[in-house]
């Protein structure tokens, strides 16, 4: 196994970004997120995941998309140039590195390419990192994902006291391994035992179940606490909905699309006024049956990957590990 | 599949023009768009375009015909966007991106009589399927047009009504509005009991029926109470829409997306999903 002595790793980061921009987690006004790294000395990363998740380098939250220029009744359109700029993402855990999968799903199947979203994803290389330690609201594991390896990635990072522990696990992070080859020594060493997230929760069931439950008295409590502030969808790593909007300045402007949230009222109200879900009954009871048994249904996998994201940060504590285990006490005649 | 996916990407339009507007009614007109190479794209009976004036705004809406060279668009002024298609004439640039939706299930008409309800504006993806059926005529048995509309005046597509739909070989239209006025010597009265009156009988025959909600609704319970099974029953849904291409997340119901699943569902497949429409 190659490894990388601790205070070798921002010479690593140093070779790797003469060719891309190198990502890692870093604090901004005390939010951790993936930032570029430019050459600070010192290189951490924190036991869980970023507050804010890497979707937003797939995924941007807002992205033009073209502009356009009125004179009179004639109109002009330019496209703008899709995203070159290659990327190093490094630090990322094994939740995240899944939810990449399932928003490969959603933007680069079923009839249509995002040909945006495929440009940054082919452009943009994942480096993972093991997590020797998990958070209270880490549930990985429930949902299948080991901690300790990540699926979908170019690299697979181990932490030791003394450095990392790497394995190139596709071609691509095989090459970027070699470029840093003489910084890198070959150990005999074992990649060390992954996080055991205490937060336990057995989903297996939940699908079917939530298929018989739409009706159900089930959601008419669960959503009085919401406050609809849609914490939960923004930092989700596997929320993709967007809206579409224009930037208009007289007769020019550009249009745009941006995250957008089924927690919010405005996001199905239609013109004339009829929204299929008025209430947070209908809104709370879409984002569960979305995680839990719309994606299931689409794209055959769980649409949740445990990061834990939302009950650590959801202002009422809604908690979706304990909505799974209701969801399946809950007693269903025939 | 969309034709057009300019630098790949999906949610750019292509560039039209309006060549012509057709007044329908007081609140409804049809334009023909487009574009410098032709016709935008070709799309099946029962698709849908997403329909923009560049500084405006973006709407999706059915695609109620088409020529070898434009396709044609029947929009009813209720908003933002809307008002300002009322207000642009012949010349104008729009942008287009399509074609979207699943359309109509036409195998499921082959050979059948088919039964048309249609009330106000929805009758405008209903009609595509209309043009469809008198193209090729001999794929498809007795045809029946069912419209009603709030008054005369607010009658769209008056000339296929009258004249060219009425003289189609096997084909029966009736015609009723809610309430007439001094000229008007049709039938008055709600489409739903209208088609309860007239009696179509199920056997042999599907059912296509697309209105404001209150309508579909009233239609669908008078169609059962005749005999229609619901994999007998077509109609079209309308959810707010964004991307049209089953990726912004918006339109869903249950895990179907209706911009790309949908609009075009039987009743027995809606009773499948969650009633969230
Ligand atoms: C699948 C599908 C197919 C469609 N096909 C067609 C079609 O063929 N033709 C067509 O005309 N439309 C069609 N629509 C609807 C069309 O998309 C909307 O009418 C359009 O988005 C309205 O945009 P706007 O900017 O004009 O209205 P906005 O400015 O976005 O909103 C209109 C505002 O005006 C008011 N308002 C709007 N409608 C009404 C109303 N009915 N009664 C009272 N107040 C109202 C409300 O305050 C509302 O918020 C279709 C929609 C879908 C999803
Ligand atoms: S974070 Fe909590 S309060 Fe905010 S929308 Fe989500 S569930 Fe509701
Ligand atoms: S639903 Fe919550 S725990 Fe699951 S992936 Fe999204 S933010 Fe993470
Ligand atoms: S309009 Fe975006 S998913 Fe249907």
């Amino acid at each position: 196994m190659l490894k990388v002595k601790r205070d070798k790793l921002p010479q690593v980061l140093s070779v790797w970004s003469e060719e891309a921009v190198v990502y890692t987690p870093q604090e901004e006004d005390g939010v951790s997120t993936f930032r570029p790294w430019t050459g600070q000395a010192e290189v951490t990363f924190k036991p869980g995941s970023t507050v804010l998740p890497p979707k937003e380098l797939f995924f941007p939250r807002t992205e033009e998309m073209y502009r356009y220029r009125v004179e009179g009744q004639a109109a002009f359109l330019e496209e703008l140039s899709l995203p070159q700029q290659k990327c190093v993402l490094v630090g990322v855990r094994s939740c995240d590195a899944r939810s990449l999968l399932l928003l490969d799903d959603v933007f680069l199947t079923k009839g249509y390419v995002d040909e945006f979203y495929r440009r940054r994803r082919e452009n943009t290389l994942v480096v993972a990192l093991a997590c020797r330690e998990a958070l209270d609201t880490c549930f990985c594991t429930s949902l299948g994902v080991d901690p300790a390896r990540a699926e979908g990635v170019d690299i697979q990072a181990w932490e030791k006291d003394d450095g990392y522990l790497l394995q190139a696990t596709s071609e691509r992070g095989k090459a970027l391994l070699d470029k840093v080859g003489t910084l890198l020594t070959e150990v005999s060493e074992e990649p060390p035992a992954g996080a055991r997230p205490s937060l336990e929760v057995d989903p297996e069931g939940v699908t079917e179940k939530l298929q018989r439950m739409f009706e159900h008295p089930f959601w008419d409590d669960l959503w009085h606490k919401c406050v609809g502030c849609a914490a939960c969808t923004f930092l989700c790593p596997t929320c993709h909905c967007f809206d579409i909007q224009s930037e208009n300045r007289g007769n020019e402007g550009f249009k745009f699309r941006c995250w957008d949230s089924c927690m919010f009222a405005e996001y199905t109200r239609m013109a004339g006024g009829h929204n299929p879900r008025p209430t947070r009954k209908e809104r709370v009871r879409n984002r569960i049956l979305h995680k839990l048994r719309y994606f299931p249904e689409r794209y055959g996998k769980l649409g949740c990957v445990g990061c834990g994201r939302c009950l650590e940060r959801c202002p009422v504590h809604m908690d979706i590990t304990k909505i799974i285990q209701a969801i399946k006490e809950v007693a269903l005649d025939g | 599949m969309a034709e057009s996916f300019r630098n790949g990407n999906p949610l750019v339009p292509q560039l039209g023009r309006i060549i012509n507007i057709v007044e329908e009614t007081p609140d409804i007109k049809t334009f023909y768009i487009t574009t410098d190479q032709g016709k935008p794209f070709t799309p099946l009976p029962g698709q849908l375009a997403m329909l923009s004036l560049l500084n405006v705004g973006e709407a999706m809406f059915s695609i109620t015909s088409q020529g070898p060279e434009h396709l044609e668009i029947s929009i009813k002024k209720v908003g933002t966007l809307t008002e300002a298609f009322h207000e642009a004439e012949v010349g104008q640039t729009v942008g287009i991106r399509g074609p979207y939706g699943n359309g109509f299930p036409l195998e499921m008409f082959y050979g059948k009589d088919v039964l048309f309800i249609g009330g106000g504006i929805g009758l405008a993806p209903v009609r595509s399927l209309i043009n469809y059926c008198i193209e090729h005529r001999d794929k498809f048995g007795h045809l029946w047009i069912i419209y009603g509309a709030r008054s005369p005046a607010d009658l769209c597509f008056k000339k296929d009504l009258f004249e060219n739909w009425p003289k189609v070989e096997n084909c029966r239209v009736d015609v009723t509005v809610d309430k007439g006025d001094d000229t008007w010597t049709g039938h008055e009265g709600f489409v739903p009991a209208f088609v309860e009156e007239l009696k179509p009988t199920p056997q042999g025959r599907v059912a296509v029926t697309c209105g404001p909600p209150i309508m579909i609704k009233f239609v669908l319970q008078v169609l059962e109470k005749l005999g229609f099974k619901d994999d007998q029953i077509v109609t079209t849904l309308e959810m707010r829409m964004k991307c049209g291409i089953g990726k912004c997340g918006r339109c869903n119901l249950g895990s179907k997306y209706v911009c790309l699943d949908g609009p075009v569902f039987t009743l027995a497949q809606l009773k499948e999903l969650p009633n969230e429409y």
